[in-house]
């Protein structure tokens, strides 16, 4: 099993009253950022890189990243900035970046040339996950939602095609042009980086993913319907002439650890102001999901999985409105003592099954010092057992299944 | 009172959906980004002095998008595609908001595309001044809220928002703003080159503003006006961005003394 470790790296230093008083009070997109300090900018992004730093030393296979526009919940506006910073002061663990939301960049091959730059850098430790990115990543950067899966696919297919055809070529897609696709930097890992797709379910997705043999990270999605989802990727693999296993399949969990339940009960409500934001307030559903962003498929079995995912009490996006011990209780986080939290995530890997954790250790209002606690308790006691637990159960992951994944040169 | 009659007719290989009434000559009544309303009640009295078309734009309502309708542009050159058909080259015209943009995208292509043009709240020019309001990032609650300007003074307000929408035309209005939103999303609801190609036009043209606009200020009435030649302006007071559906028997009088 691949362990990573994950946080938004959140932005919390403004009030429920002043998200109220913003335009359709929503914490993103039109939250102003004059709400914004930079000089606390200067302390956090140092803070979060410390915090990484800090992961690789506890003993973490991986470090997770991810990208929101126009929101204090998640510093990574550009994260292949932060990639590039842990791809020189890390030595060992993967950069995994989940994701890149490919529909938002007018110009692909200028992320293909920061990837691949990365890539190099860290000696071949780029996982470069791509995303559709929210409806507010579209509306941030002017991009037509009607577009968005359209500029996905074919910004993927730019991008591989960039990494592993040698230029110089032309490109004359429906979305891009490009008259001499001719970058010079490639990446290290051939013949390119792996690719892990995140995502809530979407069964377009993931059929996408299972027709590429790219693993698919659930982000906190509901047990129960992750098999279904899970069903349907394995179906579109049968197609293509492979049986997935667990090396197909991350799950994202929040996962809190301190000396004793009380305690990690106390700092685990830290989260509680970290996703969605301080005051928990939903956001309008023009900005999440604008009309033509979603999908009008009328399959049978996938408006079935989307009614699914939307009744999700729990559903991601920071599992909206719901209460704390609920969340508990459902096991969606899983937040207590060492062996608390080593027995809970048993039950849930024995049902989830997947090849790669990713471990949302601290979101926002928990602090620095509770973080830093959580990471140490995590190296001697947490993953040490979830090794174990991942071999028993035999959690293969990407890396340990062999010719699953491309790449994999290593210095 | 004028008969309308929907009819579905085909173009460029697509359905059109046409609401039709009234007689005399032709009356092309374009409509805005929000959809397709039918013959409301100053579409009935202008269909007392002529015989008036109202097709829901392609991907509206019940009408076909052909796969190449994706900008502005490309629905001008469906409706001159449409006019050849119907003979309806021309003809007198009506565009309001969106629909105006797009009558002066037709004037801007050819000089036999309408023989008098009423623009109405268009949209199509940048306010120097102001902003053309983001319609997509505001609930279709909020944009309601803002076309009127005294909903208390809409007579057929019941009529057309007294009760929920039907699940069936809470999906056709989802449909309809996805279309708006390929249409007009980037540059947000104009054609920075369109002010230049209007020099073109010759024909009479009428440009009709509601006093109290909150979607595209009164400010681009002054801008029509200069880009159209001889084009004059009536601003409507106490009145927001629909003039023909909040103050209607205004709107017929300024329309029906032009065309």
């Amino acid at each position: 099993m691949f362990l990573m470790r994950f946080t938004e790296r959140a932005y919390v230093n403004y009030t429920e009253e002043d998200v109220r008083n913003s335009p359709n009070e929503a914490v993103r997109l039109t939250f102003s950022n004059s709400n914004f300090d930079p000089a606390e900018g200067h302390y956090l992004y140092n803070m979060y890189l410390d915090e990484y730093e800090y992961s690789e030393e506890v003993g973490f296979d991986g470090l997770m990243l991810n990208e929101h526009h126009n929101t204090p919940t998640c510093l990574g506006a550009t994260m292949n900035l932060e990639a590039a910073i842990l791809a020189r002061v890390t030595k060992k663990p993967k950069i995994v970046l989940l994701g890149n939301p490919l529909p938002i960049f007018d110009n692909p091959i200028r992320l293909a040339e920061e990837l691949a730059e990365i890539d190099m850098i860290s000696g071949g430790r780029l996982v470069s996950g791509f995303v559709r990115g929210t409806g507010v990543e579209s509306l941030a950067t002017n991009t037509n939602p009607l577009h968005n899966r359209a500029r996905f696919e074919e910004a993927h297919d730019l991008v591989i095609k960039t990494w592993t055809t040698p230029g110089p070529f032309r490109w004359e897609g429906d979305h891009y042009h490009f008259r001499v696709v001719n970058p010079f930097q490639t990446p290290l890992q051939k013949p390119h980086p792996p690719v892990w797709i995140p995502g809530t379910g979407s069964p377009e997705t993931l059929i996408w993913c299972a027709e590429r043999n790219y693993p698919y990270i659930f982000l906190e999605t509901d047990p129960q319907g992750t098999q279904d989802m899970k069903a349907i990727y394995a179906e579109a693999a049968r197609e293509h002439g492979y049986e997935p296993g667990p090396e197909n399949f991350g799950y994202l969990v929040r996962i809190h650890v301190q000396d004793t339940d009380e305690k990690a009960y106390d700092v685990g409500k830290g989260y509680m102001v970290g996703n969605i934001g301080v005051g928990r307030i939903p956001l309008p559903r023009d900005y999440a999901s604008p009309v033509g962003y979603g999908s009008r498929s009328d399959d049978p079995r996938f408006l079935r999985l989307r009614e699914q995912i939307r009744s999700d009490p729990f559903r991601v996006g920071g599992l909206d409105g719901a209460q704390y011990d609920s969340i508990l209780d459902s096991k969606r986080w899983i937040i207590g003592s060492p062996d608390t939290v080593i027995s809970q995530l048993r039950e849930v890997l024995s049902f989830m099954r997947p090849g790669i954790l990713a471990v949302w250790t601290n979101d926002g209002s928990i602090s620095h010092e509770d973080t830093m606690r959580c990471l140490e308790l995590m190296g001697q006691e947490v993953l040490p057992a979830l090794r174990e637990i991942g071999e028993e159960l035999e959690l293969t992951d990407p890396f340990q299944k062999e010719g699953v994944m491309p790449g994999l040169t290593a210095i | 009172m004028p008969n309308f009659t929907e009819e579905t007719i085909s173009v460029a290989g697509g359905n059109l959906q046409v609401y039709k009434g009234g007689s005399g000559d032709p009356l092309l009544v374009l409509h805005g980004a929000g959809g397709n309303a039918g013959p409301r009640r100053y579409a009935q009295a202008l269909a007392e002095k002529f015989t008036v078309y109202l097709p829901s734009h392609p991907g509206y309502g019940k009408s076909d998008r052909p796969g190449w309708v994706e900008t502005m542009q490309d629905l001008a050159c469906f409706y001159t595609w449409y006019q050849e058909q119907e003979g309806l080259e021309n003809a007198r015209a009506i565009g309001f908001s969106m629909g105006g943009w797009l009558a002066a995208e037709m004037l801007s292509m050819t000089g036999h595309a309408f023989r008098k043009v009423m623009l109405v709240g268009a949209a199509g020019i940048k306010p120097n001044d102001g902003e053309i309001t983001d319609i997509f990032i505001i609930s279709p609650q909020q944009v309601r809220e803002l076309v009127y300007h005294d909903p208390a003074q809409v007579p057929e307000w019941d009529e057309l928002f007294g009760s929920d929408p039907t699940p069936e035309q809470a999906q056709q209005a989802e449909g309809d703003r996805e279309m708006a939103i390929r249409l007009t999303w980037r540059p947000y609801m104009h054609n920075p080159r369109l002010p230049a190609k209007l020099g073109r036009v010759s024909i009479p043209t009428h440009i009709v503003w509601g006093e109290n606009d909150n979607l595209v200020p009164v400010e681009c009435a002054r801008l029509y006006q200069q880009a159209l030649a001889g084009s004059q302006v009536t601003v409507i007071p106490n009145c927001g961005h629909s003039p023909q559906i909040e103050k209607p028997d205004e709107f017929v009088q300024a329309a029906l003394a032009f065309l």
